[in-house]
C-alpha cells in the first residue's frame, strides 16, 4: 500500500461517523443524568422550594384572592412556575460546570477528543429535564388545589413556553459556570437571579417608574411568554415575537460568552 | 516585493472590513429619521439621528475602499493567472455570484419589502410607484456588475497603454506620480477631484447619499463610475508600484486625520442643509467629500498595513466569510428590521439586536453551508473540511495535511516553541520531538515547563511562537486528538460515576476504542470496575485515569507524572503496561521526577530546566553522561598536557587544583600518578543520574 492510500485510510478512520457521534452525545447525556440522580442532595431543595412557596402564597395566604380572580390565579402560577423552571437550570448548571472546571475535568475533556458540543448539549438537556422535574409537581399541585383556571390546551402551551424559557437560563448557568470559581458559583448566580425575580415584575406588579428596567431581566420575557401562551395579555404585555426574540438573544449572548471563555481557559 | 503575504493579509482584512461595514450600514437604514416608506423595508418606530450620521460616515468611504482593494488585487491576479486565467477566475468568483445571487435574492428582497409595507400600512400597502424607464433592480449586487465593467474597461485601457507605450515612459511617469503624490500627502486631495466634479453636476443631490448608489439601472451612472473607477484604477496602479504601499503605511495617521476632519465638516454642513443647492456650498461640499473619501481609504488601508499585517486565524476566517456574508445579508437584515420594526423599544436596543442576530445567522450559514462546500470553493477558491481550522500562512493553498503514517517522521513535535504566561516565560525556544514507537521521558524540576510542553501537544494552550504538531498536524484538530490518550496531573473525574462508566464515557469519544472490559483488564483494575470514582484511594484514581488514557487505542500517549502516589506494586504494574503499549507501536511522552522510572522505560530522555531543553539523548548517552567521573588533585601537570590523554573528556584548572572529567577514571588516575609523583590530595567522585541532572539544572539556573 503506498503512503498516500495509507494516509487517506488513516484520516478516514479518525472521522467520527454520524452514528458514533450521536452515540457520544447520548452517552454524555446518559451519564450527566446519572450524576444528577445520584446526587439527590443537590436536586431536592431546588425542586421543593418553588413548590412550597407556591403552596404557601397561592393556596394558604392569598387563597381567597386566587379563588375569586382567575387573573390573579394565573399571575401567581406563572410567577412561581417561572421560578421553578429557571432556578434549577441556572443553579445546577453553573455549580456543576464551575466544579468541573476546578477539578480540571474540562481541560481533560478538551484534550480528549470529546465532540466539542457534547458536554454543552448534555448540560442543557439535563437542565431542561431538571426544570421539568421541578415544574411538574407544581403543576400537579395547582391542578389538585384548583388554583389554575386554564383549559388543557392552555396548560400545555404554557408548559411548553416555560420549557423554552428555561433554555436561556441554562445558557446563563453555563456562562456563570465558565466565569466563576466552583464554590463561588451559587453566590454569584444568586446575585444575578434574585434581583431579576423582583425587578422583572414577576412576583408583584411594578410601579410605572420602574417599567424601563424590566426588559433587562430574562425572567421578564419568560413570564411574558408563559402568560401569553396561556392567553393572558395583562399586565404590561410585549409582542410575542419580542419575547421570543429577546430570549433567543439572551441565549446567544450567554452561550457565546461561555464558549468563548471555555475555549480559552477550560 | 509588494505582493508579500503579510501585506495581502492586511489588505484582505480591509476588504473584509469594508464588506462587513456594509452589513452594519444596511442594518441602520430602518432607523433613518424622515425617510418615506418604501426606500427601506420598514420605517422603524424609533428613528435615530446618531445612526443616520454613522451611516453617512460609513457610506462616504466603504465602497471606494472596496474598489481600491479590488483594483489592487485585480492587477495581482491578472499578472498571476494571465488574461485567460484571469477571466475564467473572475467569471467564477464575480459573474456567477452576480447572476445566481440576483435570481435567488431578488424574490427574497421583494418578499421582505412586501412584509414590511404590509406591517406599516396594516394589510393594504399602497401600490408601488411606476418605475422610470430603464429601471432594473440590481439590488446590492450592483457592486459585482460595476466590478465587471471596470475589469473590462481597465484591461482594455491597459492593452492600449502597452501598445503605445513601448518604451515604458508613460508607465514610469505614472508610477512616479502615484508614489510621490502619496508621499507628499497630496493624493488625498487630487484623487477626490474627479468624483467631486461628477457630484457637482448632479441636479438633485442629497448630501447624505454621497456617491449615489447605481443599483437601479444597467446603464453605468456617471458619479459612481468616476468615483469607484478612480478608486479601482488607483488600486491597480498602487499594485504596479513597489513602494506605494510603504508610503501608504507611513501616511496612515495623517490620512486618517484628514479624513476625520473633512468628515466632521461634512456632518456639520449637512445638518444645516441636507439637500444640495446650486452654489459655493455645493462645490465645497463635493470637494471636501472627495478629501474625506480618500482620507478614509488611504488612512484605513495604511493603518491595516501598519497594525494588521501579521497572520491571524480569526481575521483570515472573517475575511473569508465576509464575501458570502455581504452577498447574502440584505434579505436577512431587512427581514430582521421588519420583525423588530414595531417593538416598543429604543433603537439602542433594536439596532444591536439586528446586528447580532444577522451576524449570528450569516456566520453560522457561512460556517456550515458555505465554508465546507462547493459554494465556499466558488466564492473563495477553496473549501475547508469542517472542524478543520484554517492552515497557517505557510501553506495557503495546501490540502489538509494527512495524519502521519506509522514509521515516518516524528509523531509529535515542538519546534522553537516560546510560551509565556503573563510575565513568566514557561518555555523558551524549545525543540522536542517524539519519534514513532519510542518513549520520551521529560525530566526536570517543578516549574521546568514539562506540563506546559504537554499542554501544547494536547491543544489546551497555543504557543506564542513556534510550531506544535501532533500526528502530522495541529493538535487543535479533533481528528488528530482522536489519536491520543492522556493522563493529566491534578485532574479529578466525576466522583458519582463508577470506573466502568468513566471508561465507557471516554471510549465514546474515539473511533475504535477497546472494549471496556479489555481496558479494565489491561489497566489491571477489573476489581475496581463497579466502585464509584469518589470512593477510590489516590493510587486507585491514578490507575482509573490510566485506563481512561488507554481506552481509545492511542497512537500517542501522554503521561504526566503517572506514578505519583502509586505504591510499588501498582507502579510495577503500570510500567509493565507501558512496556506492552510500546511493544505494540504506541509512542509515549512521560514526565516524571523519578529518574529510575526514566531509566526503566525511556528510549530517549530530554531534561528541561527553566523552560529550556538543557540535555537530551538516548538512555545510553545519558548513562555515558553519568559514567563520567570527576578527578580532582593538586599537580604540576598543565591542562593542555592532560587534555590530550586517552580517557579524558575535559580538564580545567582553578588556582592550584586540576579538575578532570574522565570516561575511564582508573586509567587516568594511573597515568596521573606515574607522570607526577608529587601529586597530592587526589579525589575521584562518581555522579549518579540524579546528581548529574541536579548539576545540569543548577547550571541552567
Amino acid at each position: 500500500m503506498n503512503a498516500l492510500a495509507l494516509n487517506t485510510l488513516e484520516a478516514d478512520a479518525r472521522l467520527l461517523t454520524p452514528r458514533r457521534a450521536l452515540a457520544a452525545y447520548l452517552t454524555e447525556i446518559r451519564f450527566e443524568f446519572m450524576r444528577l440522580l445520584r446526587n439527590p442532595a443537590l436536586a431536592a431543595p431546588v425542586v421543593l422550594v418553588p413548590l412550597a412557596l407556591y403552596l404557601l402564597f397561592a393556596v394558604v395566604i392569598w387563597g381567597d384572592a386566587v379563588a375569586k380572580d382567575p387573573g390573579t390565579a394565573i399571575f401567581f402560577f406563572s410567577a412561581f412556575s417561572v421560578m421553578a423552571v429557571t432556578m434549577p437550570a441556572l443553579f445546577s448548571i453553573s455549580a456543576s460546570l464551575a466544579m468541573e472546571r476546578e477539578m480540571g475535568l474540562m481541560r481533560l475533556k478538551r484534550a480528549q477528543p470529546a465532540p466539542p458540543g457534547s458536554w454543552l448539549v448534555a448540560k442543557i438537556v439535563c437542565g431542561v429535564a431538571f426544570c421539568l422535574l421541578s415544574y411538574l409537581p407544581m403543576l400537579a399541585a395547582a391542578i389538585w388545589a384548583g388554583t389554575l383556571p386554564l383549559d388543557a390546551g392552555q396548560i400545555v402551551s404554557m408548559s411548553l413556553a416555560l420549557m423554552v424559557g428555561c433554555i436561556p437560563f441554562c445558557a446563563l448557568g453555563l456562562m456563570m459556570g465558565a466565569l466563576v470559581k466552583g464554590s463561588a458559583a451559587p453566590g454569584y448566580a444568586n446575585l444575578i437571579y434574585l434581583p431579576g425575580c423582583y425587578l422583572s415584575g414577576m412576583f408583584f406588579p411594578l410601579k410605572e417608574s420602574m417599567y424601563w428596567q424590566a426588559p433587562l431581566w430574562p425572567q421578564f420575557y419568560v413570564n411574558q411568554l408563559a402568560m401569553q401562551a396561556a392567553g393572558i395579555t395583562k399586565p404590561y404585555f410585549i409582542p410575542l415575537q419580542m419575547a421570543i426574540g429577546a430570549l433567543l438573544g439572551f441565549t446567544v449572548l450567554f452561550s457565546a460568552v461561555a464558549i468563548w471563555r471555555l475555549a480559552r481557559k477550560g | 516585493m509588494n505582493d508579500s503575504d503579510s501585506r495581502l493579509h492586511a489588505l484582505d482584512a480591509v476588504r473584509g472590513f469594508a464588506l462587513l461595514l456594509g452589513v452594519a450600514f444596511h442594518a441602520s437604514l430602518s432607523f433613518m429619521p424622515g425617510w418615506p416608506p418604501g426606500i427601506w423595508s420598514i420605517v422603524d418606530n424609533s428613528p435615530s439621528q446618531f445612526l443616520s450620521d454613522a451611516g453617512f460616515v460609513s457610506h462616504i468611504f466603504r465602497m471606494s475602499l472596496f474598489f481600491f482593494i479590488a483594483g489592487f488585487f485585480g492587477r495581482l491576479l491578472f499578472h498571476k493567472l494571465g488574461a485567460r486565467g484571469f477571466w475564467s477566475n473572475r467569471a467564477k468568483r464575480i459573474l456567477v455570484p452576480l447572476i445566481v445571487g440576483w435570481v435567488i435574492l431578488l424574490p427574497a428582497i421583494f418578499f421582505v419589502w412586501n412584509m414590511g409595507m404590509t406591517k406599516m400600512f396594516g394589510g393594504t400597502p399602497p401600490a408601488p410607484p411606476q418605475p422610470p424607464p430603464g429601471w432594473f433592480p440590481l439590488t446590492h449586487l450592483w457592486f459585482l456588475y460595476e466590478l465587471l465593467l471596470l475589469y473590462v474597461a481597465v484591461i482594455a485601457l491597459r492593452a492600449l497603454v502597452v501598445h503605445f507605450d513601448g518604451a515604458q515612459k508613460l508607465r514610469n511617469l505614472i508610477d512616479a506620480l502615484v508614489v510621490n503624490s502619496i508621499r507628499m500627502r497630496i493624493a488625498v486631495f487630487t484623487l477626490g477631484i474627479p468624483v467631486a466634479g461628477a457630484l457637482m453636476t448632479l441636479p438633485f443631490w442629497f448630501y447624505w447619499q454621497g456617491i449615489p448608489t447605481p443599483d437601479s439601472s444597467l446603464i453605468p451612472q456617471v458619479p459612481a463610475t468616476v468615483g469607484f473607477g478612480t478608486a479601482f484604477i488607483f488600486g491597480w496602479l498602487v499594485n504596479r508600484s513597489t513602494t506605494a504601499l510603504d508610503a501608504i503605511t507611513r501616511g496612515w495617521f495623517v490620512h486618517l486625520a484628514l479624513g476625520i476632519v473633512a468628515t466632521g465638516w461634512l456632518l456639520h454642513t449637512m445638518h444645516a442643509t441636507p439637500m444640495a443647492q446650486p452654489g459655493l456650498t455645493k462645490t465645497l461640499f463635493a470637494l471636501v467629500f472627495g478629501v474625506a473619501v480618500w482620507g478614509w481609504v488611504l488612512g484605513l488601508t495604511g493603518a491595516a498595513l501598519r497594525f494588521l499585517s501579521n497572520y491571524s486565524a480569526t481575521r483570515r476566517y472573517i475575511a473569508d466569510a465576509s464575501y458570502w456574508i455581504y452577498l447574502a445579508h440584505l434579505p436577512v437584515v431587512a427581514a430582521l428590521a421588519v420583525w423588530v420594526g414595531r417593538w416598543p423599544l429604543h433603537w439602542g436596543i433594536k439596532y444591536p439586536f439586528i446586528l447580532v442576530m444577522s451576524f449570528a445567522v450569516l456566520f453560522l450559514s457561512y460556517h456550515f453551508l458555505v465554508r465546507p462546500t462547493f459554494i465556499g470553493k466558488l466564492l473563495n477558491g477553496r473549501k475547508y473540511p469542517r472542524r478543520q481550522p484554517p492552515q497557517g500562512p505557510a501553506t495557503p493553498s495546501a490540502p489538509t495535511t494527512p495524519i502521519a503514517p506509522i514509521g515516518s517522521g516524528p509523531v509529535a513535535q515542538l519546534r522553537s516553541i516560546t510560551k509565556k504566561f503573563g510575565t513568566t516565560t514557561a518555555l523558551t525556544g524549545v525543540d522536542i520531538e517524539l519519534r514513532p514507537g519510542e518513549l520520551l521521558a521529560l525530566l526536570g524540576p517543578n516549574g521546568a515547563g514539562k506540563t506546559t510542553a504537554i499542554n501544547l501537544w494536547l491543544g489546551l494552550i497555543e504557543a506564542d511562537a513556534g510550531e506544535v504538531t501532533l500526528l502530522g498536524g495541529s493538535p487543535l484538530d479533533i481528528e488528530r486528538r482522536r489519536g491520543l490518550g492522556v493522563m493529566m496531573q491534578d485532574v479529578e473525574m466525576y466522583k458519582e460515576l463508577r470506573v466502568r462508566e468513566l471508561i465507557t464515557l471516554s471510549s465514546s469519544y474515539y473511533t475504535q476504542p477497546l472494549a471496556v472490559d479489555e481496558t479494565l483488564r489491561r489497566a489491571g483494575i477489573t476489581a475496581l470496575a463497579d466502585r464509584p470514582y469518589g470512593k477510590l484511594s489516590g493510587g486507585q484514581k491514578r490507575q482509573a485515569q490510566f485506563a481512561v488514557a488507554i481506552c481509545g487505542r492511542p497512537r500517542v500517549l501522554f503521561l504526566d507524572e503517572p506514578t505519583v502516589g502509586l505504591d510499588i506494586q501498582a507502579r510495577e504494574a503500570l510500567w509493565t503496561n507501558v512496556r506492552q503499549l510500546l511493544a505494540e507501536g504506541c509512542s509515549i511522552v512521560l514526565t516524571t521526577h523519578y529518574l529510575e522510572e526514566a531509566e526503566a522505560l525511556a528510549t530517549r530522555v530530554a531534561v528541561l530546566a527553566k523552560g529550556r531543553v538543557i540535555a537530551s539523548g538516548s538512555v545510553q548517552e545519558m548513562r555515558a553522561l553519568v559514567a563520567r567521573r570527576q578527578i580532582n588533585c593538586e599537580t604540576t601537570l598543565s591542562v593542555e598536557q592532560v587534555r590530550g590523554w586517552a580517557g579524558v573528556t575535559d580538564a580545567t584548572r582553578d588556582r592550584t587544583r586540576l579538575n578532570i572529567i574522565a570516561a575511564d577514571a582508573e586509567a587516568v588516575v594511573r597515568r596521573l600518578l606515574t607522570e607526577d609523583p608529587a601529586l597530592r590530595r587526589l579525589e575521584v567522585r562518581e555522579a549518579g543520574l540524579a546528581e548529574a541532572f541536579a548539576e545540569l539544572t543548577k547550571e541552567a539556573a
